[in-house]
């Protein structure tokens, strides 16, 4: 555990490094980023202005389910980059250079890319959670506790959709759908839903996981709460670990040469 | 004219190649129009009124999905020439008896038609089932003008956007920015009269809501004199971005640079 631990360490020195090469475009994509997130916000601003409560839902609980998605959406990709292109990698044959690495394959195609632009969101994130007006130091603690929670059943969601490629020949399309779906799930209110709305966003698109759950937590320590977001993380992790190790028994070689920079 | 629309059409059939895949992609707008019935149903209930400023439930929902047909199927013609600008392959495309952004209108309009042929038919079919049959025939020629107009403006700002390459490293920030403020500033998840007085007056001043606002408010309700308002915002920010299109083109073929290799 401790080596794969190192191992994921300087995976992300190296990858930060190549990132910050092209210094200007890394931080002009943060700053972008962040603006574009700040921007996005300001519908929600005009919508809580023109309608205050949406069941009980205002426009502090928004600041806050905007901050953990934006937060755990900009983590997974500083962190583990590759998880939105993972489907491409697996079509494309670009699985054979990792396998032949004494490293878990998964572990290792996951974290070899940084998303320059996913530093303003991870940003953005803290900053949307000051500006709710229900900040304070142990709440700040539990932002980001939430926040990695949230980021693991990031990553496992777009993992499990993604392995879809090993029986199913193509990558993109389920990508860019699932990230569409989890995000826009959750970021809107969860009291919009109804019971069987909701079982969907706990179970099949785990929305609710990336957002109401954790941004309740923030609010206000709960044992149960946390519970659920352990429970929900790890069993979403451990299925989506399962689901990709079965889909590699079916995984065929391509010719192609594969150089890594 | 003809080789135009040849290279349209060539578009347009490539586009139809894999008709699954296009599909699949465009069921994203089931997923938002679902999401936004859920919020206005609520959201009309709340406000315990059939009418919010003139539009009811039914035109909200009509509204959207026009709106979210265009967002959706609008040209991406900012990373197309971006990418062309990057690479050298704009070299190419030069020396060819044919002029550069008239290709690209073409090459965006094949790819832009069936894309939103295919939106507006799965998004409609579900808002026809959720709020009601579609909006009276008699609005739709005025909204159908006014989408060519929205759909050219795109072009007009998402080229300027692509040939910022020849000036910064990267257009990503540039698109993400324009993309949100079409949101806020078009309408384009909460209609224009739902803002402010005073909000209402910047967004009508600015290009952005004759590319949103405009054809789905003319969709879903339409008039003698809201139509000539709209024509006329069109036909005026069409010029004023389509002379800073061909300005910026003609400063840009001066700057460019082509390494051989």
């Amino acid at each position: 555990m401790l080596r794969e631990l190192k191992f994921l360490l300087s995976l992300f020195k190296t990858n930060l490094a190549a990132a910050m090469e092209y210094r200007v475009a890394f931080i002009s994509q943060s700053i972008g980023m962040i603006l574009n997130d700040a921007v996005y916000f300001i519908v929600w601003i005009i919508f809580f202005d023109r309608f205050p409560s949406i069941r009980g839902w205002q426009l502090p609980d928004m600041f806050i389910v905007f901050g953990i998605a934006a937060s755990a959406f900009g983590l997974a990709g500083l962190l583990f980059g590759n998880a939105f292109n993972l489907g491409e990698i697996i079509v494309n044959g670009r699985l054979d250079y990792y396998l032949s690495f004494p490293r878990p394959t998964l572990l290792h195609v996951l974290a070899s890319r940084v998303v320059p632009s996913s530093f303003g969101d991870f940003l953005y994130g803290f900053i949307s959670y000051s500006a709710s007006g229900q900040f304070s130091l142990d709440g700040l603690g539990r932002f980001f506790v939430g926040v990695c929670l949230a980021m693991t059943v990031f990553l496992a969601f777009l993992v499990l959709v993604q392995s879809l490629a090993f029986w199913m020949g193509t990558g993109g399309v389920f990508s860019s759908m699932a990230i569409n779906a989890i995000i826009t799930f959750a970021i809107y209110p969860i009291t919009l839903f109804n019971q069987s709305a909701k079982v969907i966003l706990f179970l099949v698109i785990p929305a609710a996981f990336m957002g109401a759950v954790p941004a309740g937590f923030v609010k206000a320590f709960s044992w149960s709460t946390l519970g659920l977001m352990l429970i929900g993380a790890a069993g979403f992790m451990l299925f989506a670990i399962l689901v990709f190790q079965i889909g590699l028994k079916r995984y065929e070689s391509g010719s192609a040469i594969q150089i890594e920079v | 004219m003809n080789k135009y629309l040849a290279i349209c059409k060539i578009n347009l059939l490539n586009s139809l190649v894999y008709p699954t895949e296009l599909v699949t992609r465009s069921a994203m707008i089931l997923l938002f129009m679902w999401i936004f019935f859920q919020l206005w149903h609520i959201t009309f209930v709340a406000a315990g009124s059939d009418l919010i400023n003139g539009l009811s439930l039914h035109d909200t929902m009509w509204y959207l999905l026009l709106a979210e047909t265009l967002e959706l199927g609008r040209p991406r013609s900012a990373r197309t020439i971006s990418e062309q600008v990057k690479d050298g392959s704009i070299a190419y495309l030069l020396n060819k008896p044919y002029n550069f952004l008239l290709f690209q209108l073409s090459n965006g309009l094949g790819d832009s038609l069936p894309r939103m042929g295919i939106l507006f038919l799965l998004g409609g079919a579900l808002v026809w089932a959720m709020a009601g049959p579609p909006p009276d025939l008699v609005n739709w020629p005025f909204a159908l003008i006014a989408l060519v107009g929205a759909w050219l403006l795109h072009f007009f700002v998402n080229s300027l956007i692509g040939l910022s390459a020849f000036v910064v490293e990267e257009v990503a920030p540039f698109e993400w920015l324009y993309q949100k403020l079409v949101f806020i500033l078009g309408g384009m998840l909460i209609p224009l009269d739902f803002y402010p007085v005073w909000l209402q007056t910047i967004a009508k001043s600015l290009p952005f809501a004759y590319m949103m606002y405009g054809p789905a408010r003319l969709f879903v309700q339409s008039s003698l004199s809201l139509f000539p308002q709209i024509l006329f915002g069109q036909l005026l920010w069409l010029v004023v971005l389509g002379g800073l299109l061909i300005l910026v083109f003609s400063r840009g073929m001066k700057r460019l640079a082509i390494n051989g290799g």
